[in-house]
């Protein structure tokens, strides 16, 4: 936690109205964009955004300040997004996403068609992301604060609260299954 | 550099590795394997640029109103609280100066409403409180005296109730009692003998009464 963050937590904590906003202006992007990519729908990442900033508000006193700010807000912004999955129960969920993953690892899958056979690795920026969406949201949460918060897997464990070897066998299986996909959708021809 | 790393082994450590998240001296190995291993170069190619795509991915704006709502709502509470404080505060207030205005100038506002004396009053009010201080206990007292007799009643009635199976023991144990007891038990053995109904006595006494 930096000196500006206490400062700023310390500030909420005297109910500084101005503090709050800061807070609120200095985190909603992340947040909002984490909530988006679990829910994958603006209006109930809004929703989410909402609520995540008014709980982190009011249990203030209880925060600890040798934690980041930012994985306490990514970690209640996840479980709000996948509280509201679940009871929306939008998108079933695979059977091979059910699987233990801290077991074993996966099989190793066929890496797909060879960089000489014609493989080409740009993708437009709206197919990818479509393919993204079409991940399971524990997946997609991963790639998200790996990828866009530039989060360490360290750093990811300890906001979904999830063993290391958890978001590292996550981030994988997000990478095989974006693979899979773009292989089956002809962008690697 | 030879190493014995599988190719599967190695796609399992590949997105550690475009992560940077492994050990420098495995990382080494996942390198070396993937630059001699065509298959497994590929797929390092791969996972580079799904990671690369991944970091370009689009994001949204909040929406203008999220700050103003969190604010809103959190604040609330604090204002509510604020706002209940200053009117308890002001009703308080005024409260209190109209009751010490009253007692003040009660005896004039009586005399110009044409009112009796303020004072005849107090002791009225003291009047009827003693009254209804004293008169609950004397009407329970008087409402005990009523209903003590009828309870005491009842309560000796209760308690004849034991004494009637030792009086029937009693009065069984008489030779009077034993000689009836046992003209009228065999008296229902020799009717329930002529009138029972069963298979060799059809027509009998007994299948009759049961017709009937």
């Amino acid at each position: 936690m930096t000196l500006d963050e206490r400062e700023l937590v310390r500030r909420c904590l005297a109910r500084d109205e101005r503090a709050y906003r800061e807070l609120v202006r200095s985190y909603q992007v992340p947040v909002m964009n984490l909530a988006w990519r679990i829910t994958g729908n603006a209006d109930d990442a809004a929703e989410v955004a909402q609520e995540t900033f008014v709980r982190v508000l009011k249990s203030l006193h209880t925060y600890d300040p040798n934690r980041p700010l930012r994985s306490w807000l990514f970690k209640i912004a996840s479980n709000l997004s996948l509280d509201l999955i679940r009871r929306r129960k939008r998108r079933p969920v695979a059977l091979e996403d059910m699987a233990d993953e801290d077991g074993p690892a996966l099989e190793a899958v066929d890496p797909g068609p060879l960089p000489d056979e014609g493989m080409r690795l740009s993708w437009a920026a709206e197919r990818f992301a479509a393919l993204v969406d079409e991940l399971p949201e524990h997946y997609r949460a991963v790639l998200y604060l790996r990828y866009r918060e530039e989060l360490s897997y360290e750093e990811i464990a300890e906001t979904l609260s999830m063993p290391l070897g958890t978001v590292k066998v996550r981030i994988h299986r997000a990478h095989e299954a974006l693979k899979r996909k773009l292989s089956a959708r002809g962008n690697t021809t | 550099m030879k190493t014995n790393l599988t190719c599967e082994a190695c796609e399992r450590e590949l997105t550690a590795y475009v992560d940077g998240q492994l050990h420098r001296s495995v990382a080494r190995v996942i390198e070396d394997h993937a630059t001699s291993c065509a298959r497994c170069g590929a797929s390092l190619a791969i996972h580079r640029a799904i990671a690369a795509h991944a970091r370009r991915l689009p994001s949204v704006e909040a929406p203008a109103w999220l700050e103003d709502r969190v604010v809103r709502t959190v604040t609330r509470p604090a204002r509510l609280r604020a706002l209940w404080t200053r009117t308890g505060a002001i009703a308080a207030s005024i409260s209190f100066a109209v009751t010490v205005g009253g007692i003040a100038f009660w005896p004039r506002l009586a005399k110009a409403f044409g009112l009796p004396d303020p004072a005849t009053w107090l002791v009225h009010a003291v009047e009827t409180g003693l009254d209804v201080a004293i008169g609950a206990p004397k009407r329970l007292a008087l409402d005990l005296a009523f209903y003590e007799p009828i309870a005491r009643q009842v309560w000796l009635a209760v308690r004849s109730l034991s004494d009637i199976p030792r009086v029937v023991i009693l009065a069984l144990r008489t030779p009077d009692a034993m000689w009836t007891g046992a003209i009228l038990l065999t008296l229902g053995v020799a009717f329930y003998w002529i009138l029972r109904p069963s298979r060799t006595h059809e027509g009998g006494i007994g299948h009759a009464c049961l017709a009937l």
